[in-house]
């Protein structure tokens, strides 16, 4: 079995430790005997590499990085929703995370378009109110997620998105109604940097899975990997933030 | 009132000294800054102290102590800020330290080097005879802001310069150059001309024109994203080179020789003569935690400060380079570290695998732990407790080897603080 997973704008989308949900995925293949093939579509990429995707992965960046990308992916973006609409699994971090939504609106009240993807906007709240940074945890399908914050952005959920999660200690979406993250069909957003995938291997084996069911036509079954590492690293930073915490 | 100052601080200092509560670098500059905010500028205008200031994500102090040992090597006397006190209560306090009950200061030279959120705060307020850049790198993300913001408050604040400072600048960081270059100032650029790599490699932050956002174009590149950069959109490059080698090299590892050119292109500014240089540096002993030599029981250790990618990429490349076999990474996630332990993911950690024993330890030991399990790296262990991480490191270490340590930069004073039962040296 072979997985293509396409990494959206590695060179620029990269600057919290994205690679990470990338090396985290590909491991998880190769420790399975799956093999995970990592397409690098980095800007001026061929609309037609997406195509053969079975994952999406796209990380965060810093603002004049994320111009760039923008102007890039405006040419893209029909492929990429065909994508996501017709259910490939992906996730989407940070910068990633709001340029799917509607818009993006500046601190003096300009709208930059998103891709319109996600039925969910960001406000920048300007200069005055404190970018959300720090460890977070939430509560979600896939059981407790952990990671680390740091936003300036606040995003809000519209009526056809679904949340991740419920935050139990941190910030999350907007630090105002205890949501983090959205999904739509098999696509995740989040702000989670950790990078979010290693302490969170529920979800990654969750993308993994999705990605084979659709290549593959059956359910298949994900053999087991030893995870006791990943427990004490979650247990570590569950403790440090009073969150009751029972193996996952 | 300054003299009042100076004297309080002065008494402060002391006291804070004698009863041991810490090393009261930053203090008696806080108070003294809280009642007169031009402290430092008043001070030092009535002096004739020339002074240096030196900004850069990586290798500020290293640089640092190379100036300071190549001047004092001529004579001269130098006032150098404390480890860690690089803000502005940090320069006011190595001020108090450095003047007379009378407010004098009686040095030739005072090399200050710059937290980076604090070079603006400092330039606006003081101006250097010498200003060194560096480099600018991805660093605690969660503290400084991403590079681009940092690039652009010194690019405004080195704009307001006059003529009377001197920039020696990297030219090998197109960031750096870009801010040289909308400077008006004489510029002093140094480089080196010896990379091999061709293909950026991962986590490099500028590669993209600063000037035009068009990709960079490299011809070889040293490490990150420095190296010998154009952008064939708007034709902005590598500036010609004041200097790009020397005859010594007192440490290893190439950000060590990016730092020693900076060192000897100031030194040469300063009219001191190539053989003095020289001289200097063959004594050069390396600040602490930064490559420092620690022997205990007849075993070796030696500490290289790894606190963000870069560092730690080029550490563990410089141990490699030296033929380690074993090693212990520690990794804190306080405030000095920056909270954010992502960057881990952003190093490549394939050197490990030549080695005979790794040991991990630290406030996040089970973040490096899951990152060296990713690499399919099997000869690790793993501490919570960093003083037994450091007797089994010392155990498993036979007399001719040595147990190499690589920190962040808390668990680099944690570390020293156990290896020598004081805090900082």
């Amino acid at each position: 079995m072979i997985l293509n997973i396409g990494w959206l704008y590695p060179e620029l989308m990269n600057v919290y430790g994205d690679i990470g949900n990338i090396i985290v995925l590909s491991k998880r293949c190769e420790w399975r005997g799956i093999k995970a093939n990592i397409k690098y579509l980095d800007i001026g990429f061929a609309v037609n590499e997406l195509e053969d995707c079975d994952i999406l992965f796209m990380g965060g960046a810093q603002d004049r990085q994320q111009k760039i990308v923008a102007s890039d992916l405006k040419v893209k973006a029909k492929k990429l929703k065909e994508k996501i609409e017709a259910g490939t699994p992906g996730l989407y971090v940070c910068g990633a995370y709001q340029f799917l939504g509607k818009f993006y609106k500046e601190a003096d009240g300009s709208k930059v378009n998103g891709l319109g993807i996600f039925d969910l906007y960001t406000e920048n709240p300007g200069e005055n109110l404190k970018r959300l940074i720090g460890n977070v945890v939430i509560e979600s399908k896939f059981g407790k997620l952990i990671g680390f914050e740091n936003h300036g952005g606040r995003t809000f959920l519209g009526k056809s998105v679904e949340h991740l999660g419920k935050v139990l200690k941190g910030f999350g979406n907007n630090g105002e109604d205890s949501f983090e993250g959205a999904v739509y069909k098999n696509s995740v957003g989040s702000y989670f940097h950790g990078p979010i995938l290693p302490k969170n291997p529920k979800l990654a084996d969750f993308l993994i899975k999705i990605a084979l069911d659709r290549k593959y036509g059956s359910r298949t079954r994900l053999s087991p990997i030893e995870n006791s590492l990943e427990e004490k690293a979650r247990k570590a930073i569950a403790k440090r933030m009073n969150v009751e915490y029972n193996k996952s | 009132m300054n003299i009042l100052l100076v004297l309080f601080g002065k008494i402060f200092s002391l006291l804070i000294n004698s009863l041991s509560l810490g090393r009261g670098s930053t203090w008696p500059g806080h108070v003294a800054l809280s009642i007169n905010d031009n402290f430092s500028r008043e001070l030092l205008r009535s002096s004739k102290t020339k002074i240096v200031i030196i900004a850069g994500t990586n290798g500020k102090t290293t640089t640092s102590k190379l100036i300071g040992t190549i001047l004092e090597g001529t004579g001269k006397k130098v006032l150098h800020n404390k480890a860690g006190a690089n803000l502005e209560n940090g320069l006011a306090s190595t001020l108090i330290e450095g003047s007379n009950i009378l407010g004098k200061i009686n040095y030739d030279y005072l090399i200050f080097e710059s937290d980076e959120n604090t070079l603006p705060l400092i330039l606006n307020k003081i101006k250097p005879d010498f200003l060194i850049l560096l480099n600018l790198f991805r660093d605690q993300l969660d503290r400084y802001g991403e590079i681009d913001s940092i690039a652009k408050k010194w690019e405004l604040s080195v704009q307001k310069l006059n003529k009377n400072t001197k920039l020696i600048a990297n030219a090998d960081d197109a960031s750096i150059t870009y801010i040289a270059q909308k400077s008006k100032l004489k510029t002093y650029f140094f480089g080196l001309n010896e990379g091999k790599v061709h293909s950026i490699p991962h986590g490099a932050d500028t590669i993209y024109c600063p000037r035009c956002n068009s990709k960079l174009n490299f011809e070889f590149i040293n490490f990150s994203h420095l190296g010998k950069w154009i952008c064939n959109k708007c034709k902005f490059k590598r500036p010609q080179l004041s200097l790009d080698e020397f005859s010594l090299y007192p440490l290893p590892g190439t950000y060590n020789r990016y730092n020693t050119l900076a060192a000897v292109l100031f030194s040469q500014l300063n009219n001191i003569k190539n053989e003095t240089i020289e001289l200097s540096l063959k004594n050069f002993k390396p600040a602490f935690g930064r490559q420092e030599r620690i022997e205990i029981d007849g075993k070796k250790i030696q500490l290289f400060l790894s606190k963000n990618p870069t560092s730690f990429n080029e550490s563990l490349k410089t141990i490699s380079n030296l033929g380690a076999k074993n090693l212990l990474v520690v990794l804190n996630d306080r405030i000095p570290d920056g909270r954010d332990v992502s960057w881990i993911w952003d190093i490549d950690l394939s050197p490990l695998k030549s080695l005979k024993k790794v040991f991990l330890s630290g406030d996040r030991v089970y973040d490096i732990a899951l990152r060296t399990k990713y690499e399919n790296i099997k000869n690790y262990q793993t501490f919570e407790d960093l003083g037994k991480a450091i007797t089994f490191g010392l155990k498993n270490t036979s007399k001719n080897e040595t147990l190499f340590i690589l920190p962040t930069y808390s668990a680099m004073l944690e570390t020293r603080k156990i290896l020598t039962g004081r805090k900082i040296l």
